[in-house]
């Protein structure tokens, strides 16, 4: 007799989140993708860190380098596009960890605009891709877009 | 297509249960989930003799991890608790404790570390020897901990990805849920196994006592060598 009140409660429980939660997977919530208006400034590609890092965190880390190095040497010169290794651990790279909203290893790609505005966002297609190919081509792809103001 | 391909359209698919399931299939496969998992796992076969219950433990371990998953992020999208401090925070203190954790628990089931007796009611003992005996609530406290263990890249997956869609639908409670359901799935496929399996040949050999003796070492051992891991990885 117990156990079947708890395999109710459990039951109720379940359905009653089912109703008030499920709805709220097909209303609404599209956020819609904001992009800066207008010229592009500059670009910021940041692969964030702890001192001690996963295999994986290393590999994103290393493509991201790679593509920025192969595909966007003009723009890394003339200093359109910047791209570092942070470490988060480190106080002395606490603004940016905090401006960039860091939650730990992570490729973020902040962009200005000429207006002055600034659109922060996290990429995590990148840990799906740990083949250097299929990384380099798809992160070249995401920020060209993203100097066409997409 | 190639798995991670799989893995990144599931885990990026439209409806977020599906989405959750899998970025926690994920998030199991990773190293330190896995290595906790295999604790787990060890733990959840002290008790072989007894087919159902070995299921319902791997099940309350992965009600425990629940608990602890569906808490940050009910904390994170209600509460609206800052996502990076607690992320940082649990990186940076999660895993350290359990390296040194899993290695003390170990000298206990070998009897190295004696606990002292607490001087408490007979009442309170009696009710904890009855709990511990199950090895439900054991278990359960197990998935609540190994669950704020966070590694590097199992901190992507839950805060980079997971908190993200909780977030995008306001779902603290679900999504987790289903998240945490997938990270303990080897558990509970394996005890299942178990379940089906050894203890059968454990009853028909007729020396479940003898055998559950050399599990306990066997347990304690895995405990031991799992925190070793742990700490050798961060501390040294």
């Amino acid at each position: 007799m117990n156990k079947n009140y708890i395999y109710w409660g459990i039951g109720i429980i379940v359905v009653l989140l089912l109703i008030f939660i499920v709805p709220k997977y097909f209303t609404g919530n599209a956020i819609a993708s904001s992009t800066i208006s207008g010229d592009i400034a500059k670009i910021e590609v940041y692969h964030f860190h702890a001192t001690r890092q996963c295999v994986t965190c290393k590999t994103v880390g290393s493509n991201a380098e790679a593509t920025v190095n192969t595909y966007f040497a003009n723009e890394l010169k003339s200093g359109k596009l910047v791209f570092a290794h942070i470490n988060i651990d480190l106080s002395e790279n606490k603004a940016i960890v905090e401006k960039y909203g860091a939650t730990g290893s992570s490729l973020m790609i902040g962009v200005y605009g000429k207006d002055g505005s600034f659109l922060k966002q996290e990429d995590t297609n990148v840990w799906y891709k740990i083949d250097k190919a299929e990384s380099m081509s798809y992160l070249k792809e995401v920020i060209e877009q993203k100097f066409l103001g997409n | 297509m190639g798995l991670m391909a799989f893995m990144q359209s599931m885990g990026t698919n439209n409806f977020p249960l599906i989405a959750a399931f899998f970025i926690g299939l994920l998030t199991a496969l990773s190293p330190c989930p896995l290595a906790t998992n295999i604790t787990a796992i060890a733990y959840i076969s002290k008790k072989i003799d007894s087919g159902k219950k070995t299921l319902l433990t791997g099940l309350v371990y992965t009600l425990g991890r629940m608990f602890t998953y569906v808490l940050l992020a009910s904390l994170i999208v209600y509460i609206g608790v800052n996502v990076q401090a607690i992320s940082l925070f649990l990186q940076k203190y999660g895993e350290r404790i359990i390296g040194p954790l899993l290695i003390i628990i170990g000298l206990i089931m070998l009897n190295i570390i004696k606990l002292p007796s607490l001087k408490s009611s007979d009442k309170i003992n009696k009710i904890k020897e009855k709990l511990s005996e199950k090895g439900y609530l054991g278990a359960f406290l197990l998935g609540v901990i190994f669950a704020l263990a966070f590694c590097p890249f199992s901190a992507v997956l839950f805060f980079g990805m997971l908190i993200p869609l909780a977030l995008k639908f306001s779902d603290g409670i679900l999504i987790p849920s289903v998240f945490a359901l997938a990270t303990g799935l080897p558990v509970i496929i394996f005890a299942f196994i178990l379940t089906f399996s050894v203890s059968k040949i454990g009853k028909v050999m007729g020396k479940v006592q003898a055998f559950e003796k050399w599990m306990r070492y066997a347990i304690a051992f895995v405990f031991v060598i799992i925190g070793i891991y742990y700490t050798w990885k961060i501390w040294i």
